[in-house]
């Protein structure tokens, strides 16, 4: 099925968001500090849909929350009881502008794990329910490499409406999934929605000839995976890690790290069971009841987070888990990039 | 997903002090439906929850073949088991999910003779297969039962060994570290019981053992020397696992996640997993 | 501000003379013109080690135990890292004969954008407190100013002021970075990864933020140097540093003006005692 495309201005683009924000429940990347965060917002003022690359966090915590309560139980002379918690403010029909494209295939690339086996139908129900609209990525930032990552721009279908800049201040307003289409369709105000197909799709291949250009990080990730899998014992992962702090940072921030922690408070005869993210970088992630913990030096840890990346869920979903958005470098405190890590890695020697 | 983290509650109906430090809690669904309704394989796991304090995996050491109620023998080592040894009592409610994980391979052991290696507390998940294949007997041929611990103290299930030695159709062979006064069965290490006085038949016999790492870690090592294929080697793994549903990532190995792939292997599957255990 | 040849140079020879195993500098990101950490164990790679106004994180992080456990280690210290160098001798953290110190007489660091540093700007002790070799003309020994932020927020009343920190809170997304990049957080278990505590727990309600922002602050008044390496960690651009001035202007000037690190064998605030010490609230 072809899908339409529309073209508009700055102007028409601005009364397109008010108009989405007017009428749906709408998430977009607001500002504190400095960062960009995606929150609910009422007004076109309080958000910026182009917020820069590398000031934005990732949208993944609209479908999987840093912590979301499972249970709540109570004990009393009646015995215990348990109760599941509040409806889920999160699967409701909305609106979130301004995803960078690597984010949106961020949570394409969850599904896999979500729809294997036991299905998280609460991350299938709040995509289901979410109409993504990308942002308008013209140039690479510092730290990304999404196109080296199976990401083919032109027909991601991982957000709903791609915004794409076009020549002379034109805005092209493409619909990539049946449920952008529909949207689309009822959203656009028909003096916006002009132009023939032909002409706007060779002025968005241009448009994205330029922006596969301005990359300064490009890997062969399928060389990485086969290189990394050979390579479990390589001293390599001590020299890429040694500056590590062992903080969450990389994993919380990670548009595809999905490992989390169940944890439960419990106040007197009360109490709530939480599940909240977690990362395989830190030093109790395996540690076992009994003292013993499989990865109580910090390469190991790089080695279970680099390696599950790009060579075991690769493995097993078929796809890498990462999407090269490059957000780990930006928001490390030292700014170790798995860019760098898997490379240093994969271009290791091999041991005799 | 929360809503399949959600525990069912189940009564604790009776809890037998096994050793210094292990009980087994004997458990019912509150739910009489749900009690009738469930059932599992020897060597699965639940996820059991004293609510407040924590949630850990235990495998069922009953055999569904015995209805009405299933098993958790518990180890005191951590903070969550050092509370239900503390706090749990007969008539106290837990949460349980379950039964996750896969299981020894039943079918695959037919016809087989059977040699169970156990160590201490390891005794636990083997006990649901021996149950089952006792209450199946016709099934296998030869049944032996090495069991070990480091005192007799810390022998499991002492009661139930001693109904298993009455059987005519089992061979049971016990052992202890050191000596002790009263102690009249083997002395020494599992391994070197296994090799000196089991002396077992290495044709169609299937082994499946589990217990300490240390101990595990000499068993293969003799089974190797006795001449037995990784792949007749079945044991059970313990890592941390969470959720059991495969997504938390806290007992992924390699591309293996213990909670959907195990915690049941053959030695040769082990061989093949990164050696971060 | 430039030594980057002076610092290959004793790290080169330090090397050789096998006075250590580790040494710790800087090094240029290698995306841009901002500069890493690095710890460097080939003799052959101190060519990279480099030292200017970008310089601008806190190597004694990796002086804990977790990184350089028992190894003999050099490393570079401004006026700031030096006084938690002090603070983490004291506390047992390093040994002292263990350590080369390659003390830096520091005129400030520059953020990402190029402009100095807040706290460089209110910088009270440039100079490295502690070292075996000093690098730089030393400038001496400033007043102490307090923050300007605090000076400013003071001026808010209750109402708007506690609105602001909420604000800091809800954004906190409990990741631990500060924590983990802070030199003066080395506890092997923390008291705020307690996952079941009603106050702490793994939420990233603000509620929780608040109790582990709050009491990470509290653990670390009359110990904390304003390196900033917390502030330049958080991933959410917190303004955390306004937590931990303003416990050092209330310390500064309620116990005798005590600062954290500025002599040898200088406890925290908190490890001390004297006759002087505030005792208006005593019954």
């Amino acid at each position: 099925m072809s899908f339409s495309t529309f073209v508009t201005d700055k102007a028409g683009l601005q009364k397109l968001f008010e108009a989405i924000i007017s009428k749906h429940e709408t998430y977009a990347p607001v500002e504190k500090f400095g960062k960009y965060d995606y929150k609910k917002v009422s007004s076109l003022k309080e958000c910026d849909p182009d917020s820069p690359i590398a000031m934005t966090m990732s949208v993944k915590p609209l479908f999987f929350p840093r912590s979301s309560k499972i249970m709540k139980y109570e004990s009393n002379s009646a015995g215990t009881s348990v109760s599941e918690t509040e409806d889920d403010h999160l699967a409701v029909p909305r609106v979130i502008l301004g995803v960078k494209h690597c984010d949106a295939r961020g949570l394409q690339v969850l599904e896999a794990v979500n729809k294997w086996d036991y299905i998280d139908s609460d991350f299938l129900k709040r995509r289901a329910d979410t109409v993504i609209f990308s942002s308008r990525c013209d140039k690479a930032d510092t730290h990304c490499f999404c196109t080296s990552l199976d990401y083919d721009v032109e027909n991601l279908d991982a957000m709903d409406v791609a915004l794409v800049n076009g020549s002379g201040g034109k805005i092209y307003v493409q619909a990539r999934s049946e449920k952008g289409e529909n949207f689309l369709k009822e959203s656009l105000d028909q003096q916006s929605a002009v132009g023939s197909q032909q002409p706007a799709m060779d002025d968005i291949k241009k448009q994205y000839e330029a922006f596969a250009a301005s990359f300064r990080l490009k890997m062969d990730y399928k060389d990485v995976n086969e290189k990394m899998s050979k390579r479990f014992n390589s001293p390599a992962f001590e020299e890429a890690s040694r500056n590590c702090v062992s903080c969450n940072t990389c994993a919380f921030i990670c548009p595809t790290c999905h490992c989390f922690k169940i944890s439960d408070v419990k106040i007197k005869d009360t109490g709530v069971r939480y599940k909240s993210y977690d990362s395989c970088n830190n030093v109790y992630f395996t540690l076992e009841a009994g003292g013993h913990n499989p990865r109580p030096a910090k390469y190991r840890r790089w080695r279970q987070r680099s390696m599950h990346k790009f060579v075991f869920y690769k493995e097993r979903f078929g796809v890498n888990l990462c999407v090269g958005c490059g957000h780990c470098a930006i928001s490390c405190p030292v700014n170790i990039s798995i860019f760098d890590v898997v490379n240093h890695v994969a271009s290791s020697p091999l041991e005799s | 997903m929360e809503a399949l983290l959600v525990p069912s509650l189940a009564k604790v109906d009776r809890i037998i002090q096994e050793t210094p430090d292990v009980r087994t809690y004997r458990l019912k669904f509150k739910d009489e439906v749900l009690m009738e309704k469930f059932t599992w394989e020897p060597g699965q796991f639940v996820e059991f929850s004293l609510l407040g304090s924590g949630e850990c995996t235990f495998c069922i050491s009953s055999s569904a073949t015995r209805k009405g109620y299933f098993d958790c023998s518990i180890k005191k080592a951590g903070v969550v088991t050092a509370d239900i040894h503390l706090n749990i009592e007969e008539g106290d409610e837990v949460g349980i999910r379950g039964p996750y994980g896969n299981w020894f391979p039943v079918e695959e052991i037919k016809g087989r003779n059977l040699l169970f290696v156990g160590g201490g507390i390891g005794l636990a998940p083997l006990r649901s297969l021996i149950q089952y294949c006792i209450d199946n007997r016709a099934d296998y041929k030869d049944f032996t039962i090495l069991y070990g611990a480091r005192t007799s103290a810390d022998l499991c299930y002492k009661e139930e060994i001693e109904e298993w030695k009455k059987n005519p159709n089992l061979k049971v062979v016990l052992t202890i570290d050191k000596p002790e006064e009263t102690w009249k069965e083997n002395v020494g290490v599992v391994p070197k019981i296994l090799e000196e006085v089991v002396k077992p038949e290495i044709v169609n016999t299937k082994v499946i053992t589990c217990g300490p790492p240390i101990m595990i870690k000499y068993t293969l090592q003799s089974l190797d020397r006795l001449g037995f294929a990784p792949k007749d080697v079945i044991t059970t793994l313990e890592m941390k696992m969470q959720c059991g549903l495969g997504k938390c990532g806290r007992c992924n190995i390699g591309s293996t996640y213990i909670c959907k792939d195990g915690p049941v292997f053959t030695y040769e599957q082990l061989k093949a997993l990164p050696d971060e255990f | 501000m430039d030594y980057s040849n002076q610092i290959r140079d004793i790290a080169a020879k330090l090397f050789a003379e096998g006075k250590i195993d580790v040494f710790v500098g800087y090094r240029m990101s290698g995306f841009d013109d901002n500069q890493v950490p690095v710890v460097i164990t080939d003799p052959k790679e101190t060519s990279v080690l480099v030292f200017t106004e970008k310089s601008v994180f806190n190597l004694t992080n990796y002086l804990k135990a977790d990184h350089t456990r028992n190894k003999k280690v050099g490393v570079v210290v401004k006026g700031c890292d030096s006084r938690s160098l002090n603070l983490l001798l004291t506390e047992s953290q390093v040994k002292r004969d263990k350590l080369y110190i390659v003390g830096v007489a520091c005129e400030g660091v520059v953020d990402d954008k190029g402009n100095k540093m807040q706290n460089c700007m209110e910088c009270f002790i440039p100079d490295a407190v502690v070292f075996d070799e000093m690098l730089g003309k030393p400038q001496g020994k400033k007043d102490y100013i307090v923050n300007a932020d605090i000076t400013e927020l003071a001026t808010k009343g209750l109402i708007e002021r506690g609105k602001y920190f909420e604000e800091i809170f809800e954004n906190c997304i409990r990741c631990n970075a500060c924590r983990h990049s802070c030199p003066l957080c080395y506890c092997a278990k923390c008291c705020i990864d307690q996952e079941t505590s009603t106050l702490y727990n793994g939420t990233n309600t603000s509620s929780s933020a608040f109790h582990a922002l709050m009491t990470w602050s509290l653990h670390l008044a009359g110990r904390c140097v304003d390196c900033r390496n917390c502030e330049k960690a958080c991933p959410s651009h917190l303004p955390l540093h306004l937590l931990h001035k303003q416990n050092e202007k209330v310390i500064y000037e309620n116990f005798q003006n005590h600062l954290a690190g500025v002599e040898e064998g200088d406890r925290g605030a908190f490890y001390k005692y004297s006759l002087k010490d505030p005792d208006d609230f005593i019954m």
